[in-house]
Protein backbone atom coordinates (compact mmCIF):
# COMPACT_ATOMS: atom_id res chain seq x y z
CA UNK A 1 0.00 0.00 0.00
CA UNK A 2 1.28 2.94 -0.85
CA UNK A 3 0.35 6.17 1.65
CA UNK A 4 0.70 10.04 0.80
CA UNK A 5 0.71 12.63 3.23
CA UNK A 6 -0.06 16.50 1.98
CA UNK A 7 0.48 19.68 3.52
CA UNK A 8 1.91 20.03 7.00
CA UNK A 9 1.20 16.22 7.09
CA UNK A 10 4.44 15.87 5.15
CA UNK A 11 6.07 18.33 7.87
CA UNK A 12 4.63 15.84 10.50
CA UNK A 13 5.96 12.65 8.77
CA UNK A 14 8.68 13.91 7.02
CA UNK A 15 7.97 12.03 4.00
CA UNK A 16 5.58 12.65 1.46
CA UNK A 17 4.79 8.55 0.98
CA UNK A 18 5.55 5.62 2.43
CA UNK A 19 4.97 2.09 1.26
CA UNK A 20 3.34 -0.38 3.78
CA UNK A 21 2.87 -4.25 3.19
CA UNK A 22 0.36 -6.17 5.28
CA UNK A 23 -3.24 -7.48 5.76
CA UNK A 24 -6.17 -6.02 4.38
CA UNK A 25 -7.43 -3.24 6.95
CA UNK A 26 -10.58 -1.30 7.98
CA UNK A 27 -10.54 2.40 8.73
CA UNK A 28 -9.46 1.64 12.18
CA UNK A 29 -6.82 -0.91 11.31
CA UNK A 30 -5.31 0.99 9.19
CA UNK A 31 -4.83 4.30 11.54
CA UNK A 32 -3.33 1.44 14.02
CA UNK A 33 -0.87 0.61 11.81
CA UNK A 34 0.04 4.20 10.45
CA UNK A 35 0.47 5.72 13.74
CA UNK A 36 2.54 2.89 14.65
CA UNK A 37 4.64 4.34 12.42
CA UNK A 38 3.75 7.85 13.11
CA UNK A 39 2.33 8.51 16.12
CA UNK A 40 2.90 11.94 15.82
CA UNK A 41 -0.33 12.00 13.33
CA UNK A 42 -2.75 11.67 16.27
CA UNK A 43 -3.64 14.72 16.49
CA UNK A 44 -4.77 14.99 13.46
CA UNK A 45 -6.84 11.97 12.70
CA UNK A 46 -10.56 13.64 13.96
CA UNK A 47 -9.42 16.16 11.40
CA UNK A 48 -8.11 13.94 8.00
CA UNK A 49 -10.22 12.41 5.71
CA UNK A 50 -8.70 9.34 3.98
CA UNK A 51 -9.06 8.69 -0.18
CA UNK A 52 -8.55 5.56 -1.57
CA UNK A 53 -6.94 5.42 -5.25
CA UNK A 54 -8.53 8.98 -5.49
CA UNK A 55 -11.90 8.78 -4.23
CA UNK A 56 -13.08 9.60 -0.29
CA UNK A 57 -13.76 6.84 1.43
CA UNK A 58 -16.73 5.00 3.22
CA UNK A 59 -16.96 3.89 6.56
CA UNK A 60 -16.91 0.43 5.54
CA UNK A 61 -13.65 0.58 3.35
CA UNK A 62 -11.00 -2.31 3.23
CA UNK A 63 -7.85 -1.45 2.28
CA UNK A 64 -5.19 -3.37 0.34
CA UNK A 65 -1.55 -3.45 -0.57
CA UNK A 66 -2.72 -2.60 -4.04
CA UNK A 67 -4.19 0.83 -2.59
CA UNK A 68 -3.06 4.37 -2.92
CA UNK A 69 -4.14 6.00 0.01
CA UNK A 70 -4.06 9.57 0.53
CA UNK A 71 -4.60 11.43 3.91
CA UNK A 72 -6.46 14.45 2.80
CA UNK A 73 -6.32 17.04 5.95
CA UNK A 74 -8.74 19.75 5.66
CA UNK A 75 -8.21 21.41 2.08
CA UNK A 76 -8.21 25.31 1.37
CA UNK A 77 -8.13 26.20 -2.33
CA UNK A 78 -9.53 28.68 -4.38
CA UNK B 1 -22.67 20.21 -19.08
CA UNK B 2 -19.32 19.79 -20.77
CA UNK B 3 -16.41 19.98 -18.22
CA UNK B 4 -13.08 21.43 -18.62
CA UNK B 5 -10.42 21.18 -15.72
CA UNK B 6 -7.36 22.33 -15.75
CA UNK B 7 -4.27 22.59 -13.02
CA UNK B 8 -1.35 24.61 -13.62
CA UNK B 9 1.63 26.24 -12.43
CA UNK B 10 1.86 28.87 -15.05
CA UNK B 11 0.05 32.64 -14.95
CA UNK B 12 -3.76 32.68 -15.33
CA UNK B 13 -4.19 34.33 -18.77
CA UNK B 14 -7.67 36.00 -20.02
CA UNK B 15 -9.52 33.37 -21.15
CA UNK B 16 -12.07 33.84 -23.77
CA UNK B 17 -15.77 32.46 -24.60
CA UNK B 18 -15.18 29.18 -26.21
CA UNK B 19 -16.65 30.07 -29.70
CA UNK B 20 -18.15 26.99 -30.42
CA UNK B 21 -20.79 27.92 -27.33
CA UNK B 22 -21.53 30.98 -29.50
CA UNK B 23 -25.58 30.72 -30.41
CA UNK B 24 -27.28 29.32 -27.53
CA UNK B 25 -25.11 31.12 -24.76
CA UNK B 26 -27.06 33.59 -23.10
CA UNK B 27 -24.98 33.92 -19.69
CA UNK B 28 -21.39 33.67 -19.92
CA UNK B 29 -20.24 34.27 -15.85
CA UNK B 30 -16.17 34.54 -14.38
CA UNK B 31 -14.89 34.28 -11.51
CA UNK B 32 -11.65 34.50 -10.54
CA UNK B 33 -9.97 34.00 -7.25
CA UNK B 34 -6.94 36.67 -6.55
CA UNK B 35 -4.21 36.24 -3.56
CA UNK B 36 -4.46 38.72 -1.58
CA UNK B 37 -1.34 41.11 0.35
CA UNK B 38 -2.59 39.74 3.84
CA UNK B 39 -2.74 36.43 4.86
CA UNK B 40 -3.87 35.83 8.59
CA UNK B 41 -3.57 39.41 9.31
CA UNK B 42 0.29 39.43 8.09
CA UNK B 43 1.59 41.11 5.05
CA UNK B 44 2.78 38.35 2.35
CA UNK B 45 3.72 38.73 -1.19
CA UNK B 46 2.80 35.21 -2.35
CA UNK B 47 0.75 32.01 -1.42
CA UNK B 48 2.44 28.25 -1.93
CA UNK B 49 -0.52 25.94 -3.28
CA UNK B 50 -0.27 22.36 -3.38
CA UNK B 51 -2.96 20.00 -5.03
CA UNK B 52 -3.37 15.90 -4.98
CA UNK B 53 -3.17 16.27 -8.46
CA UNK B 54 -5.61 13.70 -10.03
CA UNK B 55 -8.01 13.41 -7.03
CA UNK B 56 -8.23 17.21 -7.09
CA UNK B 57 -9.41 16.90 -10.88
CA UNK B 58 -11.54 14.28 -10.58
CA UNK B 59 -12.96 16.02 -7.58
CA UNK B 60 -14.03 19.09 -9.43
CA UNK B 61 -15.59 17.34 -12.35
CA UNK B 62 -17.61 15.34 -10.08
CA UNK B 63 -18.97 17.91 -8.33
CA UNK B 64 -19.44 20.22 -11.62
CA UNK B 65 -21.48 16.70 -13.23
CA UNK B 66 -23.40 16.97 -9.46
CA UNK B 67 -24.29 20.45 -9.25
CA UNK B 68 -24.66 20.51 -13.26
CA UNK B 69 -27.76 18.21 -13.16
CA UNK B 70 -29.78 20.37 -10.70
CA UNK B 71 -28.31 23.69 -12.31
CA UNK B 72 -28.53 22.91 -16.54
CA UNK B 73 -24.75 24.78 -17.43
CA UNK B 74 -23.62 24.37 -21.28
CA UNK B 75 -19.76 24.68 -20.16
CA UNK B 76 -17.91 24.89 -17.53
CA UNK B 77 -14.13 25.65 -17.24
CA UNK B 78 -12.07 25.50 -14.38
CA UNK B 79 -8.52 26.42 -13.88
CA UNK B 80 -6.50 26.60 -10.45
CA UNK B 81 -2.84 27.56 -9.99
CA UNK B 82 -0.26 25.09 -7.95
CA UNK B 83 2.82 26.07 -6.85
CA UNK B 84 3.66 29.58 -5.81
CA UNK B 85 1.28 32.51 -6.54
CA UNK B 86 2.18 35.74 -5.99
CA UNK B 87 -0.23 38.52 -4.67
CA UNK B 88 -2.51 40.10 -6.73
CA UNK B 89 -2.58 37.30 -9.51
CA UNK B 90 -5.32 34.40 -9.98
CA UNK B 91 -5.03 31.22 -7.89
CA UNK B 92 -8.54 29.58 -9.57
CA UNK B 93 -10.08 31.14 -12.66
CA UNK B 94 -13.56 29.84 -13.52
CA UNK B 95 -15.80 30.13 -16.51
CA UNK B 96 -19.91 29.16 -16.75
CA UNK B 97 -21.90 29.52 -19.90
CA UNK B 98 -25.35 28.89 -19.98
CA UNK B 99 -28.52 29.92 -21.65
CA UNK B 100 -29.59 32.22 -18.85
CA UNK B 101 -27.48 33.91 -16.24
CA UNK B 102 -29.43 32.72 -12.67
CA UNK B 103 -28.28 28.91 -13.67
CA UNK B 104 -24.50 30.18 -14.06
CA UNK B 105 -24.38 32.38 -11.33
CA UNK B 106 -25.90 29.44 -9.02
CA UNK B 107 -23.58 27.04 -10.55
CA UNK B 108 -20.34 29.09 -10.02
CA UNK B 109 -21.30 29.42 -6.59
CA UNK B 110 -22.04 26.44 -5.84
CA UNK B 111 -18.90 24.89 -6.79
CA UNK B 112 -16.64 27.52 -5.34
CA UNK B 113 -18.63 26.46 -2.18
CA UNK B 114 -17.56 22.97 -2.65
CA UNK B 115 -14.35 23.47 -3.67
CA UNK B 116 -13.06 25.39 -0.57
CA UNK B 117 -14.83 22.16 1.42
CA UNK B 118 -13.90 18.93 -0.74
CA UNK B 119 -11.04 19.33 -3.68
CA UNK B 120 -7.81 18.55 -2.27
CA UNK B 121 -5.92 21.57 -2.90
CA UNK B 122 -4.37 23.18 -0.01
CA UNK B 123 -2.36 26.60 0.41
CA UNK B 124 0.46 25.45 1.95
CA UNK B 125 2.30 28.41 3.10
CA UNK B 126 2.16 32.06 3.08
CA UNK B 127 4.96 33.27 1.57
CA UNK B 128 7.79 36.56 2.86
CA UNK B 129 9.76 38.86 0.62
CA UNK B 130 13.05 36.97 1.16
CA UNK B 131 11.03 33.87 0.92
CA UNK B 132 9.83 34.94 -2.01
CA UNK B 133 12.98 36.13 -3.77
CA UNK B 134 14.49 32.44 -2.91
CA UNK B 135 11.83 31.13 -4.83
CA UNK B 136 11.70 32.64 -7.86
CA UNK B 137 15.45 32.46 -8.00
CA UNK B 138 15.66 28.00 -7.53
Amino acid sequence: MRILFFAHLKDVTGQREIEWHGSPVDTDGFWRNLLEIHPGLAPFRPSVRLARNGEYVRNDVIFTDSDEVALIPPVSGG
Amino acid sequence: VEIEIELTTELILEQALPPKLAGNVGAWVEFMGIVREEESQQAIVALEYEAYSPMAEREMRRILEGLGAARPCLYARVIHRTGVVPVGEAAIWMGVAAVHRGEAFALLAEFMNRLKKDVPIWKRRALTPAEWEGARSS
